[in-house]
């Protein structure tokens, strides 16, 4: 023990100039701030919280993870630990990787909408000098899909073709352009049949369902998937104060990222398959693989190159893995197929066009006594994620705000498009833009300010929503708050001058999807962290989280760096191949952070326990009182007793080499028993609310967003960087959607605009000043914390510029986007009933407090109270949606109030009056047919 | 994206390049001229009217050239932009086309040589195969318009050049070469009405250079340019005005990205400018020009949109010339 003592030295003078110590003369820095060595870096106390001694503020209490903060790096603006690699250009996205003796995959597509292939004669283009291998649909004829419960997409066309652009065969050649030559030798034969484009013609029943489902196809239709949600007391619509009726038409977007997909496959000597690909989720690419080469999944290692830009994009198995995996296998050699920008739109999985309903009403309170949400939704050629697309459009908007009652009917049909899938927000984006606008509406009609009605009406932390989702951590007050004071909004709204406006708009997601789609509780976590240090005191991790620029390598990097205090630089993730990395499920609803993070604390742990006990042997104090900070570990009163951090992890594997250790993460049971209860539990849930200011050119319609205060409550921000990062983007994304993006399906059923000249991304001129604010409620799951910052930043921006709009122009828009000549017929028929000639003569919308207002005002200020009672958990009372109705949370609602109804099916009597998507329950699944078909 | 093969040529010097246009016209080869590309070679990525030679202008020396009154077809739009010899309309009108990345290899020839665009026509060949081919890239199949019907004799793909407009209301002449010899002609006389044919250049002739009247540096300009982002995109209607200030005669007003070529509105500027002594009625010169161009359907916005911002770029232009009287 005494090896290790270092002798204290006197408190003046004995320094040397070069940093070095001289013997028995060190100045030992005050305990707690830093071990004995010169260089070490002392504790940084701000970013270790209050609870635990530090200084940083908690204003919501302690948290789990608080003693494990050592102050390193969460907390603190961090670079992302690949971003050297990307700015010098050595980052290998999908088309950089080379393997020698490749070949070039080509895809063939089909020309037609809808088509029968009634024979492939491929004999022409194998005798193409240079065409190495040649597969068809036949080839590969095993289904596959993201979710297990809709797998029908083969790897190319099987029978049929249902979109243009479609998968029908694929060629590898030595080059590009034999492999191009190839593509017009295939001799087809097709029988054309009825295409669909508009998804209200889904609804009805044709000769030839894109898709048959056998038994559970809902009649003849191509309704791919119908929801009813029914939850709450109907009858507190009856006689509302305030109402607002939308009827929207939200045309589908892409993703737009940067990188066109591309995939590398190639069998190595021993009969394995490689397949390099920028995917979100390389596990269920793993899985299609096995699944449609019957090859077991152990004989398969998927390489997540880097990714150039997901966005839900690239969180499909494709088809184009699967064409290059038979194409290599076919041909003996690495195969690399690259798509052009024309087939990424082809493939798509982007934002379903939508046509949505939102009727809303609240009552003299100002309390919101119903929302009717009525969703169709165009899943184009194949199911994606539509399945849960379905649910989230309509679940994803029973909070932040306490509701009254809850309806929604949704349908998702199939048509003759590229397929919709997911994409940043999943499914909750356009749903939400309509409610947050009826939102503003109502409040106009109640003469209150908008932000108030919102103040007034939230649900509190720890809550339950009418849907039955658990609310843990709450921030929505305090970014209301924050942007209403950022914005100046009191100076301005409703306050602004013609053609100037400001509008408001909030959001709510899921960090994570508590029931992940190919999760089995049975058999894995949902997220897996293994982490190992050798003698040299590298940190490796692995990981299976999907870094798609995000930054979830570096959060990983950090997590493990903050609770073994060593500097970032010393951490090494190593997350790219399904070989080495444990088995995650992507990086989809925002859960990676999340989960990786917490599976990622709890591994560090594990390697840190071993340090400290090794520690403790050494020297002789309890790892209680033994303090980690920057490559050192000392007892806690006296820092001059220590050893440095490869002495105790030597000592440490002294007997058993390089120290091991795993951890893993798993949510808690959670949720309702009604069907489609799963669908949008997470274990907690972000918030957000922006601020937009527009400025509107009244003679053009040209709508410009200039400033956006965006408040986003992600928890807490392991990495302020990165949230801020994520904000922005997400601004500049979701801008896109309101303002210019679109993809525009023509007269034909032709997608117009498969290029990212006419596929109008905003550029930089369209960008706003946009103010990122940090919202941190620390959420007790959390890691350190933390929630999502990755999706729900995207929300509230399209609702802020569409009431914007209408504060700058006095005209309420709902089709999107809000291109010059949509807001210019807008205009136009306003202009028209107000009988007015110039647009320079157009009222601005003004607003004159009402007597609602102040009663807003009192409620919001006792709730703000209540909230931060239940936030610090100095009241744990249960709250469920409907105590501001006056219920009683302790007791069952359907015992309390007559009317209450938690349903999933519709009753005999509503049926009539259901909405447009609603109307899918007028049919009958095949099996209660009977025979009639 | 793989263009098709094709050969290039390099001639030096404006003999040259008519000398290798005229030996291909004789042996029956197809070619096209290329100076920036920004403009033929996505074209050629699509496979759009391919041909098996392309002579580039960009070693022809005089094709560079530029002084107050002259611009050679090479001269870059960015040059065009910085330069102190261009006229300030020019430089207001570059500096709105396409992006600035874009701006530094797009030529003044190429953009005044714009191929027509049309959302039937700019796709890939397998897009185009989809929608079973168009009149103006037909390949082989007489395939009829998509924008218009059953007319099949006249493509209507738009012309959205951004500089021709500008160029006519400095009243600008451009000088052609070709295998016939040198002329000069009347930017205004340069275009041809019809989406495929687009101009007036004879086989195996080229732009070699514009030509700006003594008296344009006299003249005041405004541009006024519809399109959805600020950068990227080009007009889907743009209008032009110019006068020599305080001579209302003078006025010019020329328009593009409404039709399958820019033009003039003489018509339409004589008409307001009589009767009321020496005064534009800016608001009915306005009206009357939106309804003399007849947009179609084949741009990012609707043609009835279009039409009626053209009033309001018509107005704005105007106004931003002083005062009309």
């Amino acid at each position: 023990m005494g090896t290790y003592r270092q002798q204290p030295g006197s408190s003046s003078g004995g320094q040397r100039r070069d940093g070095k110590r001289v013997a028995g003369k060190q100045v030992f820095p005050p305990p707690g701030s830093g071990g004995s060595h010169p260089t070490m870096r002392p504790r940084d106390l701000n970013f270790i919280p209050e609870t635990v001694g530090g200084n940083e503020p908690k204003p919501a209490g302690d948290h789990i993870h608080d003693r494990d903060r050592t102050g390193t790096t969460v907390g603190k603006p961090t670079a992302l630990v690949d971003s050297n690699a990307k700015v010098t250009g050595q980052a290998w996205y999908g088309d950089d990787v080379r393997l020698p003796g490749e070949l070039i995959g080509k895809i063939l597509r089909s020309p037609h909408h809808y088509a029968r292939i009634k024979s492939i004669d491929t004999s022409r283009v194998e005798a193409l000098p240079g065409v190495i291998a040649v597969a068809t649909g036949e080839d590969a004829p095993n289904r596959f899909g993201v979710l297990p419960v809709t797998k029908d997409e083969h790897a190319m066309a099987v029978e049929k073709v249902r979109h243009v652009g479609d998968l029908v065969a694929c060629v590898a050649a030595v080059d590009e352009a034999t492999a191009i030559q190839a593509l017009s030798l295939f001799d087809i034969e097709w029988e054309e049949l009825e295409p669909v484009f508009d998804p209200k013609k889904g609804l009805e029943d044709v000769d030839e369902p894109i898709h048959w489902r056998g038994k559970y196809h809902l009649a003849r239709t191509n309704v791919q998937k119908r929801v009813f949600q029914e939850f709450g007391d109907r009858s507190l619509v009856s006689s509302p104060t305030a109402s607002s009726h939308g009827s929207w038409t939200m045309n589908g977007v892409h993703h737009g990222f940067t990188e066109p997909h591309a995939v590398v496959a190639h069998w190595d000597p021993n009969g394995r398959l490689q397949l390099y690909t920028p995917q979100q989720v390389p596990h269920y690419t793993h899985r299609a693989l096995s699944t449609v080469l019957d090859v077991p999944m152990h004989q398969i290692n998927v390489v997540r190159t880097f990714v150039g830009g997901g966005f839900g994009g690239k969180s499909d198995p494709f088809p184009h893995e699967m064409c290059a995996a038979i194409l290599a296998r076919r041909s003996g050699r690495p195969v690399r197929i690259t798509f052009d920008r024309e087939e990424v739109y082809w493939i798509n999985r982007g934002r379903h066009p939508s046509h949505i309903d939102v009727k809303m009403t609240a009552d003299d309170d100002g309390r919101i006594s119903g929302f009717d949400i009525d969703a169709l939704i165009d899943g184009g050629g194949f199911a994606s994620f539509g399945h849960v697309t379905s649910y989230y459009n309509g679940v994803l908007a029973t909070a932040p705000y306490e509701l009254g009652s809850f309806h929604y009917t949704g349908a998702r049909v199939w048509t003759n498009k590229p397929a919709s899938g997911a994409m940043r927000g999943h499914g909750a984006v356009n749903t939400r833009c309509a409610v947050e606008v009826g939102l503003d509406e109502m409040a106009e009609q109640l003469a209150v300010d908008p932000i108030d009605l919102r103040l007034a009406n939230l649900l509190p932390p720890h809550s339950r929503t009418i849907s039955g989702f658990r609310i843990t951590s709450n921030g929505m007050r305090e970014a209301l708050e924050k942007v209403r004071e950022g914005s100046n909004w009191d100076e301005k709204f409703r306050q602004l001058p013609l053609g100037k406006g400001i509008g408001i708009g909030c959001g709510f997601f899921i960090s994570g999807s508590g029931l992940p789609i190919h999760w089995d509780p049975k058999n894995f976590p949902h997220a897996t962290v293994h982490i190992q240090v050798d003698m040299d005191g590298g940190v490796t991790v692995h990981t299976g989280a999907a870094d798609i620029g995000q930054g979830s390598t570096t959060a990983v990097a950090q997590v493990v760096a903050e609770v073994l205090a060593l500097p970032i630089e010393m951490i090494h993730v190593r997350s790219h191949e399904s070989d080495t990395s444990p088995v995650d499920l992507g990086s989809y609803s925002s859960r990676v952070t999340f989960m990786n993070a917490n599976a990622a604390i709890r591994a560090a742990i594990g390697i840190r326990d071993q340090l400290l006990k090794a520690a403790w042997e050494m020297l002789g104090y309890h790892p209680n009182v033994l303090v980690l900070n920057d490559r050192r570990i000392y007892y806690k009163h006296d820092p001059a007793i220590g050893v440095s951090y490869l002495q105790a992890l030597h000592k440490a594997q002294e007997d058993t080499g390089a120290l091991i250790a795993r951890g893993a993460y798993r949510s808690p049971p959670m949720g309702g028993v009604h069907k489609g209860a799963a669908a949008g539990l997470a274990p907690a849930y972000s918030f957000s609310a922006y601020v937009a200011e527009v400025d509107v050119d009244v003679e053009t319609g040209r709508v410009s967003c200039t400033n956006v205060w965006a408040a986003h409550d992600c928890g807490k921000a392991l990495n302020p960087l990165a949230v801020a990062g994520q904000i922005i983007g997400s601004c500049h994304m979701g801008l896109g959607q309101v303002i210019s993006e679109k993809m525009v399906y023509g007269r034909t059923g032709h997608l117009q605009n498969a290029n990212l000249l006419e596929y109008k991304i905003p550029s930089v001129h369209e960008m706003p000043h946009v103010e990122p604010i940090i919202v941190e409620s620390s959420d007790p799951e959390g890691p350190f914390g933390a929630k999502e910052a990755g999706e729900g930043p995207l929300l509230p921006i399209l609702p802020a510029v569409v009431n914007a709009v209408y504060d700058a122009v006095g005209v309420r828009l709902r089709d999107l986007p809000l291109t010059p000549d949509i807001v210019f017929k807008g205009i136009e028929k306003h202009m028209k009933r107000l009988k007015i000639d110039d647009p320079e003569d157009l009222p601005c919308p003004r607003l004159e407090h009402g007597p609602l207002q102040p009663t807003l005002v009192e409620r919001s200020n006792e709730h703000r109270i209540r909230d931060q009672r239940r936030q610090r958990s100095e009241d744990t009372s249960a709250y469920v949606n409907g105590v501001l109705f006056g219920f009683d949370p302790n007791v069952p609602l359907a015992d309390q109030v007559e009317g209450w109804r938690e349903a999933d099916e519709p009753l005999p009597d509503q049926l009539a009056e259901l909405g447009f998507a609603g109307r899918a329950w007028l049919k009958k699944e095949q099996r209660h047919m009977g025979g009639e078909s | 994206m793989l263009m098709p093969p094709f050969e290039l040529h390099h001639p030096v010097s404006v003999e040259e390049a008519v000398a290798l246009a005229s030996d291909l016209l004789q042996r029956g080869e197809a070619f096209d001229w290329v100076a920036g590309g920004t403009d033929v070679l996505p074209n050629y990525k699509w496979r759009i009217n391919t041909k098996p030679h392309v002579i580039s202008l960009a070693k022809v020396v005089e094709a560079h050239d530029m002084t107050s009154t002259s611009i050679g077809c090479t001269v870059t739009i960015e040059r065009l932009v910085s330069s102190p010899d261009a006229h300030p309309l020019l430089a207001e009108a570059g500096a709105k086309i396409a992006s600035s990345l874009i701006r530094r290899t797009a030529t003044v020839g190429g953009n005044l040589c714009l191929d027509t665009r049309c959302f039937w026509y700019n796709q890939s060949e397998d897009w185009r195969r989809s929608i079973d081919w168009c009149h103006k890239a037909d390949c082989g199949t007489g395939a009829d318009c998509r924008v218009i019907p059953n007319q099949n004799t006249l493509c209507v793909a738009t012309y959205q050049g951004d500089l021709a407009p500008n160029l006519m209301a400095l009243e600008a002449k451009v000088v052609l070469v070709g295998p016939q010899g040198q002329r000069t002609i009347p930017l205004v006389e340069f275009y041809e009405l019809d989406g495929m044919k687009k101009n007036t250049l004879a086989e195996g002739e080229f732009l070699l250079r514009v030509e700006l009247p003594e008296d344009a540096s006299q003249r005041v300009g405004s541009y006024q340019k519809l399109r959805v982002r600020e950068s990227w995109d080009f007009p889907e209607a743009g209008v032009a005005a110019s006068w020599i200030p305080g001579d209302v005669g003078s006025l010019r007003i020329a328009t593009t990205a409404l039709e399958s070529i820019p033009r003039t509105h003489v018509e339409e500027v004589e008409a307001h400018l009589g009767g009321n002594g020496n005064k534009v009625d800016v608001k009915a010169l306005a009206v009357s020009i939106q309804k003399s161009v007849k947009p179609v359907n084949n741009t990012a916005l609707p043609p009835a949109y279009r039409r009626k911002m053209v009033r309001v770029l018509t107005k704005r232009a105007l106004s931003a010339l002083g005062d009309l009287g």
